[in-house]
């Protein structure tokens, strides 16, 4: 892409203040009291302490900026200090943005980007014990859902398949999403295999982006007089270890399940019901396989029934709760900083009724963005959001 | 700018920084590997959880740990077979990598898993593996200075000149 990391942040975030003043709220950049970054890679961009130089870019001088990183959940965790920022009173309203670049990694030995991009996400392992052993995002995620195959028996490749074939088809109604693809099961399983058993389209791609929120307090909001405001109810995050070895069952991924829990209670949903209760979830697809064990451990179905609810059509765009309608990081990209933001962004548009031809039916006016990153998904984050039927209805 | 008026300039470039650095308190795992084909683990000295890889201090209990050396076999816990990956190790594929149970341990370990017949029924949980190393003259107090095989071809492995049984 031919834009610089600090442009692509310019971007999005007058987007999102074009978007706010469309909403009733008559606001600059200069009004933004705060800014929380999301930007996983340093070397991606090319630069240490990127976000000071992003900070400089888009007029934030002078104001206070913080920095998160979190693997792939970086836009999931950054939402949540964006949050607190607000929640906590030390500012009324906070820029949420995350960015990433990746394509400027290149590899002179293959004339191509993306081993160096994968080398660059590498360092991400444990360099002592990890790193030397050629382990990198694909094969580290891959034995989480190996285990919980060995455990589970589910997901099949057929069924991993299914999200591939679900989420690049709803992109294609996504005008912003990268990767629109018409494709088979067949297609997904006759596609390159990375790493057994993920093939090439189990894998979203690495790419470049940047996604902004703009987030305000209860006051500021009825100041501001904004239209269909839409709330941020739960916040939960919470960090495995990194180490997959060290877990206890690797087929169960801990992060994901405490995130969600702490989330739910938050917002006063129930983690047994919670399929229920929301109308959207945006989930955190980087595999296909990973999707299919959210569905388990963030208490959509029971242990072992993922891949069946998946058969039987319950995360599709018109199923029983639309999983990833934008098309996810498979359909969209996967910009590592900004996708949790993206993710968050994309549910909140959808309780908004603002989601155009990937919109869902908002019954509950709930839904819930999800994060992962990290060595063997150490990292998680979950958000419920409302807009104002939800927070009235029980 | 308009778009047709736009030329993207590109800059060749890259990132390179040297190391030299310490292992701290788990030296000894990667000593004692290097020069005597020893597999050392730690024991908690509260709760006797037995960690590999080692750790001098116990992060359950905030205790310290024995150093106590472990059995060379173990079992596979998980694994994959890696056909596409990083510019480092492009040139490898296709590799094992297996979480690996020492016998004793109550950890699982990252490891190289090597087979002459490298396929997922070969590599799957519940194989049992025994450590193979490096020769002398080669190892390097490095993670790379052994691997695992299946029990089954460790004769087959150890045969070869540039390898060595364990101990
Ligand atoms: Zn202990």
């Amino acid at each position: 892409m031919d834009k610089t990391y600090f442009e692509l942040a310019y971007d999005a975030t007058k987007l999102a203040l074009t978007d706010a003043n469309e909403n009733g709220a008559e606001i600059t950049h200069k009004d933004l009291e705060s800014t929380v970054y999301g930007i996983y890679n340093e070397l991606f961009e090319r630069q240490f302490m990127p976000d000071i130089f992003t900070n400089s870019y888009i007029g934030m001088n002078d104001k206070p900026g913080t920095r998160i990183a979190s693997g792939g959940a970086t836009g999931g965790y950054t939402v949540r200090i964006a949050f607190s920022e607000v929640a906590s009173g030390l500012s009324d309203l906070c820029l949420c943005i995350g960015l990433e670049k990746c394509n400027d990694c290149y590899d002179e030995q293959t004339g191509t980007t993306t081993p160096e991009v994968l080398n660059a996400i590498a360092y991400s392992a444990d360099m002592t014990y990890e790193y030397p052993m050629g382990m990198m995002a694909a094969s580290s995620y891959v034995s989480m859902v190996n285990a919980h195959y060995d455990e589970f028996g589910n997901p099949s490749e057929e069924q991993m398949a299914l999200v591939s074939v679900k989420n690049h088809g709803n992109a294609m109604l996504n005008p912003k999403a990268q990767s629109p693809m018409e494709i088979t099961v067949q297609d997904v399983l006759n596609s390159r295999i990375i790493c057994y058993p993920f093939k090439m389209l189990d894998c979203c791609l690495y790419s470049e982006a940047s996604a902004a929120l703009i987030l305000a307090n209860e006051q500021k909001v009825k100041e501001l007089g904004v239209e269909n405001p839409i709330w941020i109810t739960g916040v939960g995050a919470a960090n495995t270890d990194c180490f997959i070895g060290n877990r206890e069952s690797i087929g169960r991924l801990y992060s994901n399940i405490n995130a969600a829990k702490m989330a739910y209670k938050m917002a006063g949903l129930d983690y047994n019901k919670i399929k229920e209760q929301i109308d959207v979830a945006e989930l955190h697809d980087a595999f296909s396989g990973q999707e299919v064990i959210s569905y388990e451990e963030l208490g959509f179905v029971p242990f072992g029934e993922g891949g069946k609810w998946i058969e039987e059509g319950g995360p599709m765009r018109d199923g029983e709760l639309p999983c990833c309608p934008c098309g996810g990081l498979i359909g969209c990209g996967h910009a590592v900083g900004a996708t949790g933001i993206m993710s968050t962004g994309e549910a909140a548009l959808q309780l908004r009724g603002d989601a155009g031809k990937h919109q869902c039916t908002i019954e509950k006016g709930r839904a819930i963005s999800h994060s992962i990153g990290g060595p063997g998904a150490a990292y998680a984050a979950v958000i419920v959001m409302a807009n104002e039927e939800g927070l009235k209805k029980p | 700018m308009s778009q047709k008026d736009f030329q993207d300039h590109q800059i060749r470039d890259e990132i390179k920084i040297s190391y030299k650095y310490t292992m701290g308190g788990q030296s000894k795992f990667f000593i004692d590997l290097m020069n005597e084909k020893k597999l050392q683990g730690t024991k908690c000295k509260k709760c006797g959880k037995i960690w590999m890889p080692p750790r001098i201090n116990c992060s359950d209990c905030y205790e310290n740990t024995d150093w106590i050396e472990l059995p060379q076999s173990g079992t596979i816990r998980v694994s994959t077979i890696v056909w596409y990956t990083t510019s480092d190790f492009i040139q490898n594929v296709p590799y094992g990598v297996a979480f690996i149970q020492l016998d004793d341990a109550d950890t699982a370990l990252l490891q190289g898993i090597f087979s002459e017949n490298l396929v997922p029924s070969k590599v799957k949980k519940g194989q049992r593996v025994r450590a193979v190393f490096k020769r002398k003259e080669d190892r390097e107090g490095k993670m790379t200075d052994f691997f695992f095989v299946p029990e089954d071809e460790y004769e087959s492995w150890i045969e070869k000149p540039e390898y060595e049984g364990g101990k």
